[in-house]
Order: structure tokens, then C-alpha cells, then sequence
């Protein structure tokens, strides 16, 4: 009797210790992670499902919610929160630049350098998420803007890779006699308008031009900026971008270069997964520099660049430190940057997986000045009225010296007038 | 004797005063939950916005109280001037165009009833159950260029002149596209809404009619639409107060564009609170849609009232 007693103890006692355990355990820590893509099958989202997959399975003791939130979603949600400043993040997918400059300024976000300087990755990408000297985050992808072009009608016509806008404007008529629409673009959608713009402003007038309005020390509607719109607008003039330019949505223009209706593409790398992917589309794809201008001060080595997946921490943080960095380091590390199939890596020793991503990173690592794409470097406030403006360039009889001016005006308002 | 109005029989002994203590006590009780409700969500939102408008606020960092300089900015500037505009052309072409046509094929649906009725009914009224992100892309799949079904048609057929047609991209087009596609998916409701009042009509009035020689339409443009006045002006109040507050379809047709040729004030408050950060801002074009809903809502019933309609 006395001993089944004491078997019924034993059995209790070890129940209430099995029952306890989890209680008295080391606890984990929890990150919150918004991220844009949901980390599912689909193929321009394998970094990110490789990343929280094989994050969680290598760190039982670190507890990762990852919510995807989508496009806007997850720019629109991380605004709000932001401003709210009671629910956050620990870590949030951002483009880096003026935007997350602003959280930053506003105290949201963690300062991360002494910790993240060290992490191997390429320059323009610790820039991209360094603000007043201080680093946020990191980017492991970086996108670019260049020329997708069909190298199957390139070669059916002739064509060779133009290295001055005049030969890129030979290319355009001899595409367009052909019955081909030579550029798409998906002006309807506002953002795609600007890749070109900045290309043009630049081979005409350098880096400086829009890095001087930038800093106010020039105005938005000073001749170099007009001068680009109204080539642009030629160009619009001419059909270069198709009779309907304007109802032609960023999903248009890739379905017209993946079934070979345009022959050219001026738009980020992030691109270069789809068109490389043969169940998208069955033409070759290829990517140039954009050329420069005879008589320019721009050089074909200026390349506009931004994050293309990058990670900022909020000051939610600030006591999983730890955790933090051992989910940036993974997110910077070859092994989970080689599940990527299309963009551009910025860490050292990641081979590109298609020949399209390896000619976008050729013309990366050769870039001498890479300028912050510039809806991501002006301030949130006049970066939506730039696009608009730039949409008047698709509009044939649009006052282009007017819309720059009112655009100038704005940036007067929120980014001060020009200093003399 | 006294009536016990709540327990619903003759009071018994209570004093006049106890009972009306106790009717008041019974009002609160149930009205506190929807004025609190109100209160609440409804209330004191309207008064953080009237605030808010008043400020130069990003959202992040200290907000500044700059009294009406928002309203001088919007009223100064051309976006805001074409968004104005074009919510009074939107409400004035809904009211116009949309009544009519729903009344013409709901009166048709009545009047010629047979076996197909029920089902056009539930076809013309499919539209208003979609969720706009629905009926977006349908929009879009119809007029998109290069390969959408009116392009599609317009090379099968060769008809060039149909094919050269900008529907979302050319300025002067692009609002006629917008509302074309926002009639067909609002007129299913208000199809079904004057059918309704239509079949509510006493059958002797209809017959009285015919035996007067009144053919259909004359019943329906002298009887049928006098009787159904009132809940066509409560149609006209939706479509007004509607187009002040449009957003979605033009937002995910055409973002507004080309330029400002499908902007509306609902798209500018978006744009200038969750894409542009300038909260102050985007709260006064929220006052100014406020203050012109219930310029015409009361004016609207006030005109019904002095007509004698409702109460």
C-alpha cells in the first residue's frame, strides 16, 4: 500500500515537472518581421521563404512572426505604425533612403552600427541603409536601372547594343518601321515613368543636376530637368512607347516584352527572375547600360540604383539586439542570398543564376557613381507629386516648364526654397 | 385612467411623475449604446479631423497648428481644383444618367414581366454584389490596349478607328470609361431598389389607368414616377453624396490619371495622407468632403420637407 502511495507521488511529482517545464525554460525571443512577399512556392519569392524557413529551423530558441503585408501594403501599414509609435516591428522590409531616413529622424529606428558595419556586402548597399552617418539595416539585394532588350529582334534587324542615345534613337525608328513598339513602360501606373527621366537628366546634365535640386541648391524646374522631359516627350511624340502609352500598366509592358510586342525595357533589375524565367516568356532577354548623350556630362558608368530587399530594425529592438543581428547576418548570408534566382546580390561570393541577372550585375560592379533612385531619396511629401509631374510628359500638349514649376513650389513647402 | 405606455396596460398606482421617471430612464438605457457608438467612431473622429486639418502634421515628429493654411493650399491648387470639379461632374451625370436608365429598365423589368424577369434581375444587380476590385479589372480587362476584349475585337474586325480609341489613357476619354464601367456596377442597385417600389403600387391604380387608355409609358411617366418621387430623390441623395466620397473604381481603373482627369477628393485624401505624409492636408480635404455631404444631404431633405414628403 505504501509503495503504490509512493509510486502515485512519483508519478505526480514528474507530471507537474513535465507540466512546468516549458514554464521555467529559457525563454524565447520573439521578432516581429513585416516583410513584403509571402514566404510561399512562388519564384521571385524563394530568398524570402528560404530565409524564414531555414532562419526558424536553425534557431529553435528565437521565435520569428513573419507577416507578409504585400504592395502597398506593407508601406502603407509600416507608415501608420510609425506615426502611431505604440505598435512596431522589430524588423521591416524597406527600400531604405529619405523614407526610412524619416523614421529614423523621428527616433523609430534602432542604430545598428557598430554591429552591422562589419558585414560584408558591397558599398552601395551599406550606403543605401546608412542615414546621417548611422546604419539601419541591411540590403541583400540591390536593383539597378538598365535596358531589358530582346536580343532576338536585336538580332533579326541587326541591331547592336547602342552606346550614345542618337544610336538608341536609330534603334527605336528601325523598331517602329518594323511594326515593334520599341520601349514599354506602364506609364499608367506613374513609378515605371521616372527610370528613364532620371537617365535622360543625368546623361545630359551628370549626377549633379538633380543631387544640386536635392539639396537646394537648384530649383526642379531649372533647363536640365525640362530639357530631359521634353526629349522624353519627343519620344512619347514619336510612338516610341506605342499609341496608348497611358493606359499601359507596369504589368502590360512586361506581358509586351515577354511576347516580343516591345523590344525594350527601361526599368530595375529586380526584373531580370521574370524575364530569364523561360514559363514567363519565350524570348531572350538581355540587359545594357543605358547610353550616354554626345556632348553630355553624364557617363554610361552613372547607374540609379536602390535596395532591392532590405531590412531596417525599429527601436522596439532594442533589447533582442542578439537576435536581431543573428536574423541580418543570416538574411546577408550566402547561403540563404544563393536561393534567390533573379536579383542583384550584394554580397560577395553570391553567383547570379541566369545569364540576364549576370550581365544586370556586370553593369553594377562597373558603375563608378550610383545615384539613389529618386522617388526613394526625396522626401515621402514630394515624391508622388514628382511622378505626377512626369506623367505630364506622356500627355502630348502638357506645359512641361509649367508642371516642373508646380512642382517646385511643393518641394518649396516642404523642403524649403532654393539657398543662394 | 393612466396607460402604462412600457408594460403596455393601465398604470396601476404609480405616480405620474415615477412614471416618467422611469420612461426617461428607459430612453437612456436604449439610446445610450448607439449615441455612445456614435460618439465614439463617428463623433469624435469628425472632431480629431477638424483638428488634424488645422495642422502641419507628417505623422511622425510634433504636429503644427498653421489655422486655415491647409484649405488656402488645396483650394489654390489645380489637383484639388480638378478633383472638385470632377466629383460635381461625376454627381451630376449619376444623377442624370444613372436614375433614369435604372428607372427605364426597372419599369421595363415590371411592365414586361415574363419568364426572363427574375432572371435580368438578378443579372442587372450581379454588378453590385462584386467587391470594386472585381469590377476594376473587369473595367480594365474590357479597355485595356493590346489585350483587352474591345482591342481584341476592334483588330478581329479590323476596325481600326475603335482600335485607336484611348479609353483609360486619353484625358478627354478617360472620365466617360470611369463612369461607364461605375454605372453598370451601381445601377443594379437601384434597379432593384425602384422595382421594389414600383411592385408596391396597388394593381387598381394600374388598371384604373388602362381603363382610362393610358398605354405603359404614359402610366409610367404620369403615375408610376409621381408615386415613386420620394425614394427616387433618397436614389439621387445616394448618387450625390456617393461621387463626393468616390474612390475606389477610379482609383484602381486609372489612379486618377491621366494627369487629373479622373481625380476625385477621396483619391486626394489618400494620396496626400498614406502616400504623401501630409496628414493636415489629407484631414481637410476630409472636412471639405464632410461639409459638402451635408450641404446636400440637408439641403436635399429640407427641399423634400418643404414639399411635404416626409415629416
Amino acid at each position: 500500500m505504501k509503495k503504490r502511495r509512493w509510486l502515485l507521488f512519483v508519478g505526480v511529482m514528474a507530471l507537474v515537472v513535465v507540466l512546468l517545464a516549458p514554464v521555467y525554460a529559457a525563454p524565447r525571443v520573439k521578432l516581429t518581421v513585416w516583410g513584403r512577399d509571402l514566404p510561399d512556392e512562388q519564384a521571385d519569392h524563394a530568398y524570402i521563404r528560404a530565409l524564414i524557413n531555414n532562419f526558424k529551423a536553425k534557431n529553435p530558441d528565437i521565435e520569428v512572426d513573419y507577416i507578409a503585408l504585400g504592395d502597398p501594403g506593407l508601406m502603407d501599414k509600416t507608415k501608420v505604425a510609425m506615426a502611431n509609435n505604440k505598435v512596431l516591428p522589430d524588423i521591416f522590409q524597406t527600400w531604405g533612403g529619405s523614407t526610412m531616413g524619416g523614421y529614423a529622424d523621428a527616433g523609430r529606428l534602432l542604430d545598428m552600427t557598430k554591429e552591422l558595419k562589419s558585414i560584408p556586402c558591397s558599398s552601395a548597399a551599406q550606403q543605401a541603409m546608412t542615414w546621417k552617418g548611422k546604419i539601419y539595416g541591411v540590403a541583400p539585394f540591390f536593383a539597378i536601372a538598365g535596358v531589358f532588350y530582346n536580343e532576338g529582334i536585336f538580332k533579326k534587324y541587326n541591331l547592336s547594343i547602342p552606346t550614345t542615345i542618337d544610336q538608341l534613337e536609330e534603334i527605336a525608328e528601325t523598331l517602329k518601321s518594323k511594326g515593334i513598339q520599341p520601349f514599354a513602360c506602364g506609364a499608367k501606373d506613374k513609378w515605371p515613368v521616372l527610370a528613364l527621366f532620371m537617365y535622360l537628366t543625368d546623361r545630359s546634365g551628370g549626377v549633379q543636376v538633380f543631387n544640386n535640386a536635392a539639396d537646394r541648391k537648384s530649383r526642379f524646374d531649372n533647363p536640365e530637368f525640362i530639357k530631359a522631359a521634353q526629349k522624353y516627350q519627343e519620344w512619347v511624340k514619336k510612338g516610341y512607347f506605342g499609341d496608348k502609352p497611358l493606359s499601359e500598366t507596369y504589368s502590360d509592358a512586361q506581358q509586351l516584352m515577354a511576347t516580343g510586342k516591345a523590344a525594350m525595357q527601361i526599368s530595375g533589375s529586380w526584373l531580370c527572375a521574370q524575364y530569364a524565367n523561360k514559363e514567363f516568356t519565350d524570348q531572350t532577354i538581355g540587359f545594357f547600360a543605358f547610353p550616354e548623350m554626345k556632348g553630355g556630362k553624364g557617363k554610361i558608368t552613372d547607374v540609379m540604383g536602390m535596395p532591392d530587399i532590405a531590412f531596417a530594425v525599429t527601436r522596439t529592438a532594442a533589447n533582442k539586439r542578439a537576435a536581431v543581428v543573428r536574423f541580418l547576418k543570416y538574411a546577408m548570408s550566402v547561403e540563404v542570398c544563393q536561393a534567390e534566382p533573379g536579383r542583384i546580390c550584394s554580397v560577395p561570393g553570391v553567383k547570379a543564376r541566369n545569364p540576364l541577372t549576370e550581365k544586370a550585375s556586370n553593369v553594377f560592379t562597373q558603375a563608378k557613381e550610383i545615384q539613389f533612385w529618386w522617388d526613394q531619396n526625396l522626401p515621402p511629401m514630394v515624391t508622388t507629386p514628382l511622378l505626377d509631374a512626369m506623367q505630364n510628359i506622356f500627355l502630348p500638349n502638357a506645359d512641361l516648364k509649367k508642371a516642373f514649376t508646380t512642382y517646385e513650389s511643393l518641394v518649396e513647402e516642404v523642403m524649403g526654397p532654393v539657398k543662394k | 385612467m393612466d396607460y402604462d405606455i412600457l408594460l403596455g396596460k393601465p398604470a396601476k398606482d404609480k405616480s405620474r411623475k415615477k412614471q416618467m421617471r422611469e420612461i426617461i430612464f428607459f430612453k437612456i438605457f436604449f439610446l445610450l449604446p448607439a449615441v455612445l457608438f456614435l460618439a465614439v467612431f463617428m463623433y469624435y473622429p469628425i472632431k480629431e479631423t477638424f483638428q488634424l486639418s488645422m495642422m502641419r502634421a507628417s505623422g511622425l515628429g510634433e504636429s503644427v497648428f498653421i489655422g486655415f493654411e491647409n484649405y488656402v493650399r488645396l483650394f489654390t491648387n489645380e489637383e484639388f481644383q480638378s478633383g472638385l470639379i470632377n466629383v460635381f461632374r461625376w454627381a451630376f451625370w449619376s444623377v442624370v444618367i444613372q436614375i433614369p436608365l435604372s428607372f427605364f429598365i426597372a419599369f421595363s423589368l415590371v411592365a414586361y414581366r415574363n419568364k426572363m424577369t427574375n432572371g435580368l434581375r438578378a443579372v442587372y444587380y450581379l454588378a453590385s454584389v462584386l467587391p470594386s476590385a472585381i469590377v476594376a479589372m473587369l473595367g480594365r480587362f474590357m479597355f485595356a490596349p493590346n489585350f483587352g476584349i474591345i482591342a481584341s475585337i476592334s483588330r478581329k474586325f479590323n476596325w481600326i478607328w475603335l482600335d485607336k480609341v484611348d479609353f483609360l489613357g486619353d484625358p478627354r476619354i478617360a472620365f466617360w470609361s470611369v463612369f461607364f464601367v461605375a454605372t453598370w456596377a451601381y445601377i443594379g442597385f437601384y434597379i432593384v431598389y425602384i422595382m421594389a417600389n414600383i411592385e408596391q403600387i396597388p394593381v387598381d391604380i394600374r388598371e384604373a389607368a388602362e381603363l382610362d387608355g393610358a398605354n405603359r409609358w404614359q402610366y409610367a411617366i404620369h403615375i408610376v414616377l409621381p408615386i415613386i418621387s420620394y425614394p427616387l430623390r433618397i436614389i439621387a441623395v445616394l448618387c450625390v453624396v456617393g461621387s463626393l466620397k468616390l474612390f475606389d473604381l477610379p482609383y484602381l481603373l486609372t489612379g486618377g490619371g491621366p494627369g487629373h482627369a479622373t481625380k476625385t477628393l477621396g483619391i486626394i485624401l489618400y494620396q496626400q495622407g498614406f502616400v504623401n505624409w501630409q496628414y493636415g492636408k489629407a484631414a481637410a480635404v476630409g472636412v471639405v468632403i464632410f461639409l459638402l455631404s451635408l450641404i446636400f444631404t440637408v439641403a436635399q431633405f429640407s427641399w423634400q420637407r418643404k414639399e411635404g414628403d416626409i415629416g
